[in-house]
């Protein structure tokens, strides 16, 4: 499978990201790799991934599932200490449409 | 118009739960922003999600009582997008294997309305724009919803009204949500197109988005309804696109475009683990669903004789069926219970919001002590009124209002005297009676009530006056 610079183009896109041209000739090309090696991984595989899910994949039943219970959560400080609060807000200069 | 409404609704209901979705943060609306947060919710790098087995439960309860078909096997996807609302960049939800399918709704025409699936998410953050900024809370981050998704089987505003309405009312009972649209803990998205009647091809369909109320929704459906008829009149082409109704206006008109925004690259999230629920587990939910409301309605109308009107309008809210079942229970009568409730005590409650909430100061016990006095004609129905009002006011039993020596009743002998008293004093009435002017007979009643405190029974009077009178 090979990717076209447009789908890169596109990704970006809604990622809402913006490179050069340069760059996406890059990512063009590293993306191809990424998607080769997993197409690898895929055909050596019988029946592809819908194998690996239907029969490979662990699976957990209700009774493992997450009680319902509360447990406190971090204070506002610590939520916020990688970014500018704004009186407890994470905050943002609104994008210019 | 000369077109046929095609119209599909997606509503998103926040869970009832303790915690949220994948975090044992609380759900509990409000608080300061970003305080019922953890790396989990605001999708630190690292954080695992972990699903939270009541919300499975909650939406299998949904489907079982929806008429759904309940997938044993499910798991959770990634839907991609990027707003800063979703702190990881995409919104856990579900994508080809929802947990819940094929169900319907049956409307009062017994047209049903084809539920497509239910399937869990997490809600998003809430965003506060000001002055140029956008301010961000993540503590709705999280918190569990279901989306339910109908089929485009509704062809009128009408249906689309009756549908939501009654989707509410059966998630309420079975208590998965408290479904308040002003609140937002419900939201309706109506998918609509028209096409020509006998056409079996559907036409270019709009979204509109959000919609807080069971009325706009009637009312958006015939707005949108009417702009694409006038469109398709003029000859022109519907174009595909999101929408808002604008209550203040009552109209329709485009929302700004999230960019590409139907382009979500499903795919199933790698760190949680697709997980089963065996029949037995999905028996023991169906086995504790409460009956469903229109069940009940039903067996008010059918079993216990209520008039429908009378029944609709006490099982439309969970809280006041309960009660009158709790009076029912403490052996109160059905039809008094019944009349007291509709004709008293909400005379008390103004809002439909009052009567959802019910808060009212006494127990069904407490009704039922009172009702039960009515029942046995130890006072009447007057007298039964004035004081279920005391005891909504007071919060006090009965017994506070109504003495023993109040309750001993009229005797057949005093009943008697009374009305021969009645009669001599009324010597008009009597004469307007016998020349048949029924009405005038009312004096007599008056006349008894008054020396009785209104302790007389009325029906054995009015035999005894006609006795007497000679009629």
């Amino acid at each position: 499978m090979k990717i076209s610079k447009t789908e890169v183009e596109k990704l970006a896109k809604l990622a809402k990201l913006s490179f050069s041209d340069e760059e996406l000739e890059r990512f063009t090309a590293e993306f191809d790799e990424i998607i080769a090696f997993a197409d690898t991984i895929n055909q050596s595989i019988e029946g592809g991934t819908e194998q690996i899910r239907s029969v490979g994949a662990r699976m957990v039943s209700f009774d493992d599932l997450r009680p319902d219970e509360v447990v406190p959560s971090l204070p506002n400080e610590k939520i916020l200490s990688n970014v500018e609060g704004y009186n407890g807000f994470f905050g943002l200069e609104r994008s210019k449409k | 118009m000369n077109y046929e409404i095609v119209c599909g609704i997606e509503t998103h209901i926040e869970l009832a739960t303790k915690t949220k979705i994948f975090c044992g943060c609380t759900t509990e609306f409000g608080g300061e922003p970003n305080t019922h947060c953890c790396p989990v919710c605001t999708g630190q790098p690292g954080s695992l999600p972990i699903l939270n087995q009541k919300v499975v439960e909650y939406a299998i309860k949904a489907g079982l009582a929806l008429n759904c078909k309940i997938n044993t096997k499910s798991h959770m996807d990634r839907k991609n997008y990027v707003y800063p609302d979703l702190p990881k960049a995409y919104q856990i939800s579900q994508y080809d294997e929802p947990l819940c399918e094929k169900g319907y709704i049956e409307l009062d025409s017994g047209k049903r309305i084809g539920i497509t699936r239910i399937h869990i998410e997490e809600d998003a953050g809430k965003l506060v724009h000001e002055n140029g900024y956008t301010y961000i809370d993540y503590n709705r981050s999280g918190v569990p919803l279901i989306e339910i998704v109908s089929e485009p089987d509704i062809s009128s505003a009408e249906e689309a009204r009756e549908y939501a309405e009654k989707l509410q009312l059966i998630m309420r009972y079975i208590g998965i949500s408290d479904c308040k649209m002003q609140e937002g803990s419900m939201r309706c998205d109506v998918n609509l197109s028209l096409r020509k009647p006998g056409d079996s091809r559907f036409g270019v369909r709009t979204e509109i988005k959000n919609i807080n109320s069971l009325s706009f929704i009637q009312k958006a459906v015939m707005a949108e309804a009417e702009r694409q008829a006038d469109i398709l009149d003029a000859g022109g082409t519907v174009v595909q696109q999101t929408m808002r109704y604008d209550e203040a206006t009552n109209s329709v008109s485009p929302m700004r475009d999230k960019e590409n925004s139907d382009d979500y690259r499903y795919f199933p999230d790698p760190d949680i683990l697709r997980f089963s629920i065996n029949d037995e587990k999905v028996e023991e939910i169906r086995a504790s669903l409460p009956e469903l409301p229109f069940d009940k309605l039903k067996r008010y109308v059918n079993v216990l004789g209520l008039p429908e009107a009378t029944a609709r309008q006490i099982f439309r809210y969970r809280k006041v069926a309960e009660f009158f079942e709790g009076a029912l229970a403490e052996g109160a009568s059905v039809k008094n219970a019944a009349n007291l409730i509709v004709g008293t005590i909400f005379s008390n409650m103004d809002t439909e919001e009052e009567k959802e909430l019910f808060d009212i100061r006494i127990s069904a016990a407490q009704f039922a002590a009172l009702v039960k006095l009515a029942d046995e004609k130890k006072i009447n129905i007057g007298v039964a009124q004035s004081t279920l009002q005391k005891m909504l006011e007071s919060g006090k039993p009965v017994e506070e209002f109504i003495k023993p020596e109040d309750l001993a009743g009229i005797s057949d002998e005093e009943l008697e005297s009374l009305c021969k008293e009645a009669i001599d004093a009324n010597p008009k009435a009597v004469a307007d009676v016998r020349s048949g002017k029924d009405k005038a007979i009312n004096v007599m009643f008056g006349y008894i009530m008054k020396k009785t405190g209104g302790k007389a029974d009325i029906r054995k009077a009015e035999v005894l006056l006609r006795k007497l009178i000679g009629q």
